[in-house]
């Protein structure tokens, strides 16, 4: 597509040339795999949620929730499936983000000069699950209504700062006026984000490799997502259509009733490994720490990780991330079966182990590899 | 394994509908079930039928309007008929109304049963784990409460209830109802034609979601195939 | 002059072929976007409740003979008027070419549900509401409907007897679901 004279619009927007050579620009390496399209993966997942966000927007009634959310899959047309796509498109979207997550630590992309990508990605790891909770309250089903009751007589138990920090973000005990506001901030965080994923993509660009003989962004790249991308839609057509509560606590699809509490009050399923399941750590404060313990070994990771620089992740490391992620996933599952004695000390060893991987394992074993 | 017996049942009895009413309850099975289920209208109608007979006395169903009822085979006509018999407290029904409540408020619900007020039926059937079947089988396990236990005062034995005191008597008998397709009323099938019509009141749009899905997928596996061509072609290209 | 055309057309045949694939590709993404857009968009349409404040359906059981029923659908105000068998007799035949706006009685009413009538209460001259719903109202010398503002005169059927206005007494869309109901729209 050359042509001597630029293009009528090039003219009048001259960053659309700057955009065409930051797509065309033949310097990437050629040999990227499938999985590093998860971070573009993830931004159309991002997009798709804004745009089905909007349309149950139209319709969507704080002060009447669920009553709300039955109009729209009975008397909106196609706001069954408009509601369908946000449900399920925020699991597939979490799904890409936990797997973008495992990939990083498999492959130690947070090692240094990565550390600036890697805070970016938690960073919006964060805010998704915020903004994956609010959406999860704001269904007002009979178990996410005890979640917000719960954790919101939780922020009004806690002291100092922290307690500070939660009665500001709930404005009050749980009332009237609560949706309406979690509202808000759900729209609202989900546009920020798209601002940290611009952060997030223009410090990976600056990560990548230059490579003198290498291939442009379009049309080897744009290629290998479209792939990416419609296998990943295959896999959230296959959800939507057949099993689109898939992972969701059936209870939650009944009204909120706040005469009666259900026997376990689960967390949607990607706030699983963060929560603290089994109450492994006591009491209100043993719930944020269990939060904030976790994220802070994340962020701790290019520290945590003695090996060298450049040094590729040999297989004993990429053992233990595996063991890592089914330990995750085995603390997931025991979080929401019901109470039992047996759970709590799995849940207790499976949340030990953890710890133990990123404050012992990982330290030990990157260092021996390092020699 | 089961899922793929149901599934071929689901299949034989689109071929075979007339054979279908007395297939359905051993084991109890429903046409909407499996992947490439629809909704038998017939037993939805009879379900509806049952509902408004003897649940809809005391359940209510708020999100569901008359005018749906052209998702079980209703043609408006009878669909107006049907709601200009019942009474609300403004006049007679139109098909805009949603089901009548037989309450006019919650503690008005309270105050009639003591507390127990009986849930709303609108989403019950995906409110609950494998909800077609757990209405079938709470409204046809009532039994006699084994002679250890004592039942709380206006509380009946159910085995698939959770803790097996229910505050509900039991609904169904033979015969409660005649079914205009001629299907033999047992309290069998009026538990399963109920359940049937209570998974529909809950996920409506099942059928078009299947039929939907299916193009969907095979479009995009067609898609996935072209994509995978097209990337290697454009590679094959670099050298 | 044959060899370029031989030309071209070799080179044209290569271009397809080799950007077959491509073509393909990006048609098929085309059709995937249009079917994923089409729910957003669709959704956008009124919703179904909506549409039953579009299309309502009223109740005229309780409509007695010479009296009518007086409702406002989306700002405009329709009469649902019951005749009596007199204002049938009185009407039924009368010769079409004599009246201003030339309408048989088969016109006016829906087959099977000969006595109601259902009109737009609007004069079809200066646009004024019209009386002789009740029947103590001013009806005229056909016992129909009158307009107040430029005296124009209506028969029961709704049809212009007289009067400054040209056309007769405009009817809405209306269907009867059954004897007791009519929905509108």
């Amino acid at each position: 597509m050359s042509s001597l004279s630029k293009p009528w619009l090039h003219i009048r927007l001259p960053v659309l040339e700057s955009f065409r050579s930051y797509l065309n620009a033949p310097v990437l390496p050629r040999e990227k795999k499938y999985l590093a399209s998860l971070p573009v993966l993830i931004a159309g997942a991002l997009s798709f949620q804004l745009l089905s966000g909007l349309v149950l927007s139209l319709f969507y009634n704080p002060a009447d929730a669920f009553n709300s959310i039955q109009f729209i899959d009975r008397s909106v047309n196609y706001g069954w499936l408009i509601h369908a796509f946000h449900e399920t498109g925020a699991t597939m979207m979490f799904g890409a983000v936990y797997l973008g997550l495992l990939r990083s630590l498999w492959l130690r992309n947070y090692k240094a000069p990565g550390e600036l990508v890697w805070f970016l990605s938690l960073a919006k790891f964060l805010l998704l699950l915020l903004i994956g909770y609010l959406g999860y309250v704001l269904a007002d089903g009979a178990v996410s209504f005890w979640s917000l009751a719960n954790a919101i007589a939780g922020a009004f138990s806690l002291s100092g700062v922290p307690g500070g920090i939660g009665v500001w973000f709930f404005g009050g005990p749980d009332g009237a006026g609560t949706l309406p506001r979690l509202a808000v901030f759900h729209a609202v965080l989900a546009v920020a984000i798209l601002g940290i994923l611009l952060l997030h993509q223009a410090a990976r660009r600056g990560m990548e490799p230059t490579v003198a003989r290498g291939v442009g962004l379009h049309p080897y790249y744009t290629s290998q997502i479209f792939v990416a991308f419609v296998v990943y839609a295959l896999i959230f057509a296959v959800l939507v259509f057949f099993a689109p509560h898939f992972g969701e606590n059936p209870l939650n699809r009944g009204p909120a009733n706040p005469l009666v509490l259900p026997v376990t009050v689960t967390a949607p399923w990607y706030l699983l490994p963060l929560s603290n399941a089994g109450h492994v750590f006591a009491g209100v404060w043993g719930s944020l720490f269990a939060v904030v313990a976790r994220i802070a070994l994340l962020a701790a990771l290019p520290w945590l990780d003695r090996s060298a620089p450049g040094n590729p992740p040999g297989f004993l490391h990429k053992f233990l991330v595996f063991v890592l992620a089914l330990d995750v996933i085995l603390i997931c599952i025991w979080a929401v079966q019901a109470p039992s004695f047996i759970g709590g000390i799995l849940l207790a060893f499976f949340t030990a182990y953890f710890f133990f991987h990123f404050l012992v394992l990982l330290p030990l074993t990157t260092l021996l590899e390092a020699r | 394994m089961r899922r793929l017996i149901f599934a071929a049942f689901a299949l034989a009895c689109l071929a075979a509908p007339r054979a279908m009413a007395e297939d359905t309850l051993n084991p109890p099975h429903w046409q909407s079930e499996g992947i490439f289920g629809t909704y038998d209208k017939a037993a939805l109608q009879r379900g509806f039928l049952v509902y408004q007979t003897v649940c809809a006395a005391c359940h209510s169903a708020n999100a569901l309007h008359y005018r749906d009822l052209d998702g079980i085979g209703f043609s408006t006509e009878q669909i107006a008929a049907l709601a200009a018999g019942v009474k609300l407290p403004t006049g007679p029904a139109t098909l805009d109304d949603t089901f009548k409540n037989p309450y006019p408020d919650p503690q008005a619900a309270a105050a009639a049963f003591s507390g127990a007020v009986p849930p709303d039926l609108s989403t019950i059937a995906a409110a609950r784990p494998k909800g077609t079947l757990y209405i079938f089988d709470l409204l046809t396990s009532y039994a006699a409460a084994p002679a250890d236990l004592s039942l709380l005062p206006g509380h009946y034995y159910n085995t698939a209830f959770p803790g097996q005191q229910i505050a509900m008597p039991p609904p169904l008998k033979d015969g409660q109802v005649t079914y205009a397709d001629g299907v033999n009323a047992s309290a069998t099938q009026e538990a399963s034609d109920v359940a049937a019509f209570l998974t529909w009141a809950a996920t409506p749009n099942l059928d078009s979601a299947k039929e939907i899905g299916l193009r969907a997928v095979l479009f995009l596996v067609f898609l996935a195939f072209i994509a995978i061509a097209t990337k290697r072609k454009i590679w094959r290209e670099t050298v | 002059m044959a060899e370029t055309i031989g030309e071209i057309v070799q080179e044209t045949e290569v271009l397809v072929r080799r950007d077959f694939l491509k073509i393909l590709n990006v048609a098929a993404g085309a059709v995937a976007v249009g079917a994923i857009a089409w729910p957003f968009i669709d959704a956008l349409n009124p919703t179904r409740d909506a549409l039953a404040i579009a299309q309502p359906i009223v109740d005229v059981s309780a409509v007695a003979a010479n009296t009518a029923l007086r409702f406002v659908w989306m700002g405009t105000p329709i009469y649902i008027r019951k005749l009596t068998p007199k204002q049938i007799a009185d009407n039924q035949f009368v010769v079409t070419s004599t009246l201003p706006d030339p309408a048989s009685y088969s016109d006016r009413v829906n087959p099977g549900y000969e006595s109601f009538v259902v009109v737009i209460g609007l004069n079809t001259g200066t646009p004024c509401e019209l009386l002789g719903n009740d029947p103590a109202d001013p009806r005229g010398p056909f016992d129909g409907w009158t307009c107040p503002c430029d005296g124009s005169i209506y028969d029961p059927l709704g049809r212009l007897r007289s009067g400054p206005a040209s056309k007769n007494l405009a009817i809405p869309k209306f269907t009867f679901l059954n004897d007791a109901q009519i929905q509108f729209g």
